[in-house]
């Protein structure tokens, strides 16, 4: 009986079937419950694992938290003795059970009532250590177990609806993003089940405030996409009034700094660059209410040597009531200008497309220094459609280019929303859009707040929502206009020190902490907490 | 975003598939439940949570399954699974313990893990299990519902799966048609494997052989803190601390883990040179703090003079074998299978 026939036999296994394997088994019908879970006795739904497995997380935390806490009622006898264990086989509702119980250790815990920080955010007061629990001993009554471990669970219950808030927010990201992805996938079944889930999950978290309130959009946003038959088309989404996109505007323009910010930026530069012309021309391509020019016919009013004649063009949408509400605009600053004797003349061009202006529209003159000012416009070129084997962003570039203009000021979100997969675009604007809204919370003025949130929802709308040539939404960042430019035959022309002065006294008059303004390679952006958000840049020809 | 007082659970989410992960670590959570500091057990609560199926004399899957009582006077039962034969419906109460109709059928002796304290061979998992073994191995399985700790400790479940070894060697149901013996197993995992090695001890003196011995992750231990307990404490489901703690709930009272039923080849084991041993076939996974344990075990055959054949799954934790997608699985099932085959005959 010797040593042969001894063998070692050494497996290192896959790891690659287990990670392949982590996501859930069976996408094919949202009901589905895990087989192989089934088998061992336990029911959950595949489209949950990811979420019990968060929540048997949150609860090992707390069962291991505990051991630190010196109370003389352990937490597992708690959990073994005073809990009602439910069905033990339904593994989400146990978990989530036990959760709850700790939650409900301490008595009226609501958010309000235990005053605990706005979720937007600040989650570091989880890190709570031991020594904070240095707890009387407790009182020697003989009856009435509830003021004993008072101090001690009141802290704890503090952490778990963190906790709670904390991974019912995070669980939203996540399922939010499943959603996403299996629209991708064109599993709309799977999709319409996530969101029932996250219609439950939203019950859970703040929706007032932070990922709760953005979440919200972006569930509406995804279940119109999933429950319409026929795709939106870009006019679904645009109001019946003309007028009710402008009200959205201007509450949108008083809400936060970003529009205020574009319009600064640009005029500052547009003010250098026809330093020295007498004759200049201004072309919109979005007048909206025409909010950026007051401030430009003022400073031009000021102009050491005195103001050039200004000539406007102003681009927008027909109006579909039959007022022309591009030259009652027209009419108005023409006004202003009078009253700080500026000469002055206006010209309207409605279209309801970029693509659709002629540069013969805009009457550009030999002698005069032509400004061509785009905010938050060009995105829209980006879609499919083609002319002539061109896009419409190079055919417009071309015919701007065409004009020899002084100065082009661009502003443009600054974001990736035009990204080839629907999943990227997706995840991308969640993250865009929830960093928008938290900027917006932190001003306080809650009537334009509302309007302004609407003026966001419709282009998160049309960012989830539309395809083709419907999707205007669509973002790019800065980095990608600047090689689009310059291939077109601009170069930038750097905004100098007083834009950059300008934008910061800006934000100091008018908003809240937490607004950041950078430059780099002559470009400012504009971000909430070091996240930029959108970007201001000024081009002129560069030299053939 | 782990913080310095988080459980950090991410080097086990990253190396099984989630629904392993949540199935361990629900096992792992309410187990923490159950086990009092004080030593004590919290058995009722334990019996609820566990999931249990009843036997199934339909077949199911080509096996049909039915329960025995092996021992009345301390109530040990006994689940025996067979592979239905083709066709073959209901069977009655008499076909149940029909004999064997083939020249060799392997009979494996199962003793289900739970660290000596949990779960039951009416258990959801190891039901599932055993079943997988009767087709795996074309072989009738009987898994032991032996006492369990704290409230029945060391030698109990030792002298339970003795028993049930005598019971089975002993029906003449069981026996193969070539040579009118039963073909006789032992396989285990965790508390299981170690309660084979020490029931295969016991049959050492006795005229029953045992044709093998199948240990997965077996549960082995001793005083000192080896390399991979160290290494490895916390981080794929088990800690030290809770291994201790079912060590102190098995053992005598008084003993320690150098005790020869936790370390057989400790200071205190008795040697296997020179003794009909079964040829044995360890799995020891390499996330398991256990491994240096159970290798030394293996080694400890082997300077023996014994037989081994030992699969270490390096990327595989505790539990890798409960359900079927993962690689470990499908190489441990084929590694049953072989040994078993191979092993079947008695010489």
């Amino acid at each position: 009986m010797g040593p042969e026939g001894s063998s070692i036999t050494s497996s290192s296994g896959s790891s690659s079937s287990c990670s392949a394997a982590a996501r859930a088994p069976d996408h094919h019908h949202h009901h589905q419950i895990d087989q192989l879970l089934a088998g061992a006795g336990y029911s959950v739904r595949s489209s949950q694992l990811h979420q019990v497995a968060h929540r048997l997380e949150c609860l090992e935390n707390v069962m291991v938290h505990n051991q630190n806490i010196p109370t003389h009622l352990p937490l597992q006898y708690h959990l073994a003795n005073d809990v009602v264990h439910y069905n033990p086989s339904d593994l989400s509702s146990w978990v989530d059970n036990l959760l709850s119980e700790l939650h409900q250790l301490q008595p009226g815990s609501s958010a309000s009532s235990s005053g605990l920080p706005p979720c937007a955010g600040n989650y570091e007061s989880t890190g709570w250590s031991p020594s904070e629990f240095h707890a009387p001993p407790p009182p020697r009554n003989g009856n009435g177990n509830e003021s004993e471990n008072q101090q001690p669970q009141e802290v704890l219950s503090h952490v778990l609806h963190l906790m709670d808030q904390e991974d019912s927010s995070i669980q939203l990201v996540h399922v939010l993003i499943s959603c996403a992805e299996s629209v991708q996938c064109g599993n709309l079944p799977l999709a319409g089940s996530l969101i029932a889930d996250l219609q439950a999950l939203l019950t859970r978290v703040n929706t007032a405030c932070g990922i709760g309130k953005v979440a919200g959009y972006f569930i509406d946003a995804l279940s119109r996409r999933i429950f319409t038959a026929v795709p939106p088309g870009a006019a679904s989404f645009m109001s019946c009034w003309a007028s009710e996109d402008e009200i959205l505007y201007h509450h949108f323009y008083e809400a936060a700094p970003y529009l205020k910010f574009a319009h600064f930026t640009a005029n500052q530069a547009i003010l250098e660059a026809f330093q020295g012309h007498d004759c200049v021309h201004v072309v919109d391509f979005n007048l909206m209410q025409g909010l950026q020019w007051p401030a430009l016919i003022q400073a031009l009013a000021l102009r050491p040597g005195g103001p050039p004649l200004l000539r406007l063009t102003g681009i927008g949408p027909p109006s579909p009531d039959g007022r022309d509400s591009l030259c009652v605009i027209g009419l108005r600053l023409a006004g202003l200008a009078r009253s700080v004797n500026v000469k002055f003349a206006f010209r309207g061009v409605a279209a309801s497309r970029l693509e659709d202006v002629k540069p013969w529209m805009l009457e550009a003159a030999p002698n005069e220094a032509v400004a061509v000012n785009s905010i938050l416009q060009l995105h829209k070129l980006l879609g499919p459609d083609q002319v002539h084997g061109s896009s419409s962003v190079e055919q417009v570039l071309a015919w701007i280019r065409g004009l020899n203009p002084k100065i082009v000021t661009i502003v443009e979100q600054e974001a990736s929303h035009n990204q080839a997969e629907f999943l990227d675009r997706f995840t991308e604007a969640l993250y865009y859009y929830s960093t928008m809204f938290d900027s917006l919370e932190a001003c306080s003025n809650r009537a334009d707040n509302v309007l302004a949130e609407i003026y966001m929802q419709k282009e998160i709308c049309n960012i989830v929502c539309c395809e083709d040539s419907a999707r205007v939404e669509r973002h790019e960042p800065l980095a990608k206009w600047k090689a689009r430019l310059k291939g077109a035959g601009f170069k930038p022309l750097y905004l100098g020190s007083n834009a950059f002065k300008q934008a910061s006294m800006l934000l100091t008059l008018f908003s809240a902490e937490g607004y950041c303004i950078e430059e780099s390679e002559g470009c400012l952006t504009l971000g909430w907490h070091s996240r930029p958000l959108i970007a201001a840049s000024a081009w002129q020809p560069a030299s053939d | 975003m782990a913080r310095s007082n988080e459980v950090d659970l991410t080097d086990s989410k990253r190396v099984v598939p989630l629904n392993t992960w949540i199935l361990i670590s629900k096992f792992k959570l309410s187990y923490k439940l159950l086990r009092r500091s004080d030593g004590t057990f919290d058995r009722h609560l334990a019996e609820f949570l566990d999931r249990k199926v009843p036997p199934n004399a339909n077949p199911v899957d080509g096996v049909y399954s039915f329960d025995v009582i092996i021992d009345r006077g301390i109530g040990l039962l006994s689940r025996v699974y067979r592979p239905a034969e083709e066709g073959e419906g209901l069977p009655t109460l008499a076909e149940l313990e029909k004999p064997i109709t083939s020249d060799i059928v392997p009979v494996i002796i199962f003793f289900h893990g739970g660290s000596f304290a949990h779960s039951s061979a009416d258990s959801s998992i190891y039901d599932t299990l055993c079943r997988r073994l009767v087709g795996v191995c074309k072989a009738v399985v009987v898994s032991v519902n032996y006492r369990l700790a704290p409230e029945n400790r060391y030698p109990c479940a030792y002298e339970d799966g003795w028993t049930a070894v005598k019971w089975v060697s002993s029906r003449k149901w069981l026996q193969s048609k070539k040579d009118s013996k039963v073909h006789i197993f032992l396989c285990g995992d965790s508390s299981g494997g170690n309660i084979v090695h020490n029931v295969a001890l016991r049959a050492i003196e006795s005229d029953i052989e045992v044709l093998g011995n199948i240990l997965l992750n077996p549960l082995f231990g001793g005083e000192k803190r080896t390399e991979s307990e160290v290494r490895l404490d916390g981080k794929y489901f088990v800690t030290i601390q809770d291994r201790d703690w079912y060590w102190r709930a098995y053992l005598p009272e008084g003993a320690d883990r150098d005790h020869p039923a936790c370390n057989p080849f400790g200071p205190n084991g008795i040697s296997l040179e020179g003794v009909k041993f079964p040829k044995s076939l360890v799995v020891v996974a390499g996330l398991d703090l256990l491994q240096d344990w159970q290798l030394a075990y293996a080694n400890g055959l082997v300077k023996a003079g014994q037989e081994v054949k030992l699969i270490y799954l390096e990327q595989a934790t505790i539990g890798f074998y409960f359900l079927p997608n993962n690689d470990h699985f499908h190489v441990v099932m084929d590694g049953i299978s072989n040994f078993v085959s191979s092993n079947r005959q008695i010489v």
